[in-house]
């Protein structure tokens, strides 16, 4: 038995010194790397925010998550996200595991392989990022809505994103200055052309003033309000006085220090509102008039 | 009291005539027995599918408990001919990362169902590994099998997992990325394999997971194990010829018990020309699983990964701690802490996991 004990004291030794290498390895300190772990290029810049873009996209999700395993001659399905390749190997190019299926579908997110992984309703195997929720994070829905909106405005690549995204504009606002409304609103809504970023929305960015009669506003009553997006639209916002608006003249008015600009999920952003007298966008004004 | 000596004898049995021949199990399992992979499972290169005695160490030496009446006859047979078998792992896990919001998350982690059809016995069969859920279905393995898995050369044809180190449980760990060989990437092809006394071997020759898109390229994989009571020693290699660019890997391996400790280690290095200018990965584990007694098992595990060799200060380590705590047959209970650390402008590098897990098999 002492025979055998001593015999094996070599790899005792072994896995000792194994252990104590192991424990003792240090994680990187990211000197000199980008946020990807790569060499910062002289010049280079952080990568841009995300937005509905393939390079935005391509710098926050492929490269960061993705090639975690989709990358090189490993990578599963044969499917390379680096950014050498993603755009190649995704757009237009049918899945391996549903041959039917696009990976990116232009135009069509609802049918592109991508997505289905995304939000886990593929026909074949798992949800990607893989290990999600399990082993780590899925991707956040509005990341993902940001990958749907580059594919429902045709996936171009990054040179070409610009080029085909219409400018973000309000499109209505209810009740507004051409009708007065009978009773108090339950809301004001304001819908736009293209999904918004409501991520950037603070709720409590906006109040809702009642003015005097006369030439020169007055404001007689401030009205807090806070502001939100209707589930499941992107495209609207809607205004929720704190309490009943009486009768009178109302103006809906965003705080000066928030910002009045909105963003699309493009990354496209527009100001709305006249500026009032201090300067604070004046998003609607409208009149109450007594229920009949 | 006589159903439990009926199943120890049953045990002994099995034992008596499995010593004989070339013995694994899941890896700790099988560092903790000495055994090889095909004592427990039916596929020779181990997970999936469990044999007789598998089931029966499963339901008698597992288990911090036996319970009489709970299947005592189930070897996962069903006639002569054909076998089945299952794994379903249900978990409740949350995720937090630096300046990220936390995820919690009950999930279905897999249902997986795996059948063995013996067409001519010693000789000839047909095994499948299908996923069920979650998601859509999708088949792991599915190859026919000739020759002998437990003493002698076979041939599987069809799709299956590729042998490259240890095949563990959690295939997120950094050897099984680093590689891309884990039990999510079943690769279609080939393999000759041969089993006798000490030694296992593989040699496969697949399409090459790069492949899938282009139908062009190969992939070589082979892998030699050398395994006694206490310790084992593999040694694995790979080549992909593609289009895409070429890969080749190695990897040592080595497992080895001491009390009730069973270590398990690990090293691989990838060379991969699919990057521009080339780049050389490599990834290492450690492995400790202490059984504090029958049924109760403390896994820690330290892991290290550099993604590029010529890049300094991108590593990335990863550390765990779970108790596996197997109460009664065919079930399991899992909890367990992990912190990655990476690089300080990655967030998803220094994430934490907590996870709670049962699993239940047959």
């Amino acid at each position: 038995m002492q025979a055998r004990t001593s015999a094996l004291a070599p790899l005792y030794s072994i896995t000792i010194a194994l252990c104590s290498l192991l424990i003792a390895a240090c994680a990187g300190n990211g000197e000199g790397l980008d946020g990807d772990g790569r060499p910062l290029e002289s010049g280079g810049s952080p990568p841009p925010p995300l937005s509905a873009d393939f390079a935005s996209i391509q710098a926050n999700v492929f490269t960061p998550i993705c090639s975690v395993c989709h990358v090189g001659g490993g990578a599963p399905q044969g499917l390379r996200l680096d950014a050498d390749n993603s755009y190649n190997l995704l757009v237009g190019v049918p899945s391996t595991e549903v041959p039917s299926v696009l990976r990116v579908k232009p135009g069509d997110p609802d049918n592109s392989y991508i997505i289905q992984k995304l939000e886990n309703h593929q026909a074949v195997g798992a949800q990607m990022p893989f290990g999600c929720p399990t082993s780590l994070p899925c991707l956040p829905a509005t990341t993902i809505a940001f990958i749907r909106q580059w594919i429902t405005d045709g996936a171009p690549a990054a040179a070409a994103a610009a080029t085909v995204t219409a400018h973000l504009a309000v499109t209505a606002i209810v009740p507004d200055s051409t009708e007065p409304v009978t009773g108090s609103p339950p809301q004001i809504m304001v819908a736009f052309n293209r999904d918004l970023d409501v991520s950037q929305l603070a709720t409590h960015t906006v109040h809702i003033e009642k003015l005097a009669p006369g030439a020169a506003p007055v404001v007689t009553e401030n009205v807090p309000a806070r502001i939100s997006a209707p589930q499941g639209n992107l495209r609207a916002l809607l205004i929720w006085p704190s309490r009943p608006l009486a009768v009178g003249h109302y103006r809906v008015v965003i705080d000066a220090e928030s910002s009045a600009r909105f963003s699309d999920i493009a990354g496209q952003s527009v100001s709305i509102g006249a500026p009032d007298e201090l300067g604070e966008p004046v998003l609607s004004t409208f009149d109450v008039e007594v229920v009949p | 009291m006589i159903q439990r000596l009926t199943l120890a004898a049953l045990v002994l049995a099995v034992l008596a005539v499995l010593c004989a021949a070339p013995a694994s199990a899941e890896p700790y399992l099988a560092v903790m027995t000495g055994y090889k992979c095909n004592v427990c499972h039916v596929n020779p290169t181990g997970g999936g599918l469990r044999n007789d005695f598998g089931i029966t160490y499963a339901k008698v030496l597992l288990p911090a408990e036996t319970v009489d009446n709970a299947l005592d006859s189930w070897t996962g047979k069903i006639g002569d001919r054909l076998r089945v078998g299952g794994d379903l792992r249900a978990d409740w896990t949350r995720n937090s990362a630096p300046n990220t919001p936390s995820q919690q998350a009950f999930s279905l982690d897999q249902v997986r169902v795996y059948a063995d059809l013996t067409l001519i016995p010693d000789r000839l069969g047909i095994y499948v590994d299908e996923q069920i859920a979650p998601g859509g279905s999708q088949n792991e393995e599915a190859y026919v099998r000739y020759g002998s898995t437990t003493d002698g050369f076979y041939v599987k044809g069809g799709q299956f997992y590729l042998p490259f180190g240890w095949r563990l449980q959690d295939q997120t760990a950094f050897v099984r990325q680093v590689t891309g060989i884990n039990m999510t990437t079943p690769d279609k092809g080939i393999e000759l394999g041969y089993e006798h006394a000490a030694w296992s071997a593989q040699f496969d020759v697949t399409n090459g997971l790069a492949n899938a898109t282009s139908g062009s390229g190969f992939q070589v994989t082979s892998q030699v194990v050398y395994t006694k009571p206490i310790w084992r020693v593999g040694i694995s290699g790979s080549s992909t010829q593609s289009d895409a660019g070429n890969r080749n890997m190695g990897g040592l391996f080595a497992g080895l018990k001491t009390g009730p400790i069973a270590w398990l280690a690990e090293g691989d290095i990838v060379r991969d020309d699919s990057f521009p200018g080339g780049r050389t990965l490599d990834a290492a584990l450690l492995e400790a699983d202490i059984r504090i007694r029958r049924g109760h098992n403390l896994k820690l595990t330290a892991e290290y990964s550099d993604p590029d060799r010529s890049v300094h200060n991108d590593q990335q380590t990863r550390y765990s701690i779970v108790y596996e705590y197997t109460p009664l047959p065919f079930l399991q209970v899992r909890a367990g802490y992990r912190h990655y650390f990476g690089i300080p402008q990655n967030d998803q590098q220094n994430q934490q996991l907590v996870l709670f897990e049962l699993h239940g098999f047959f």
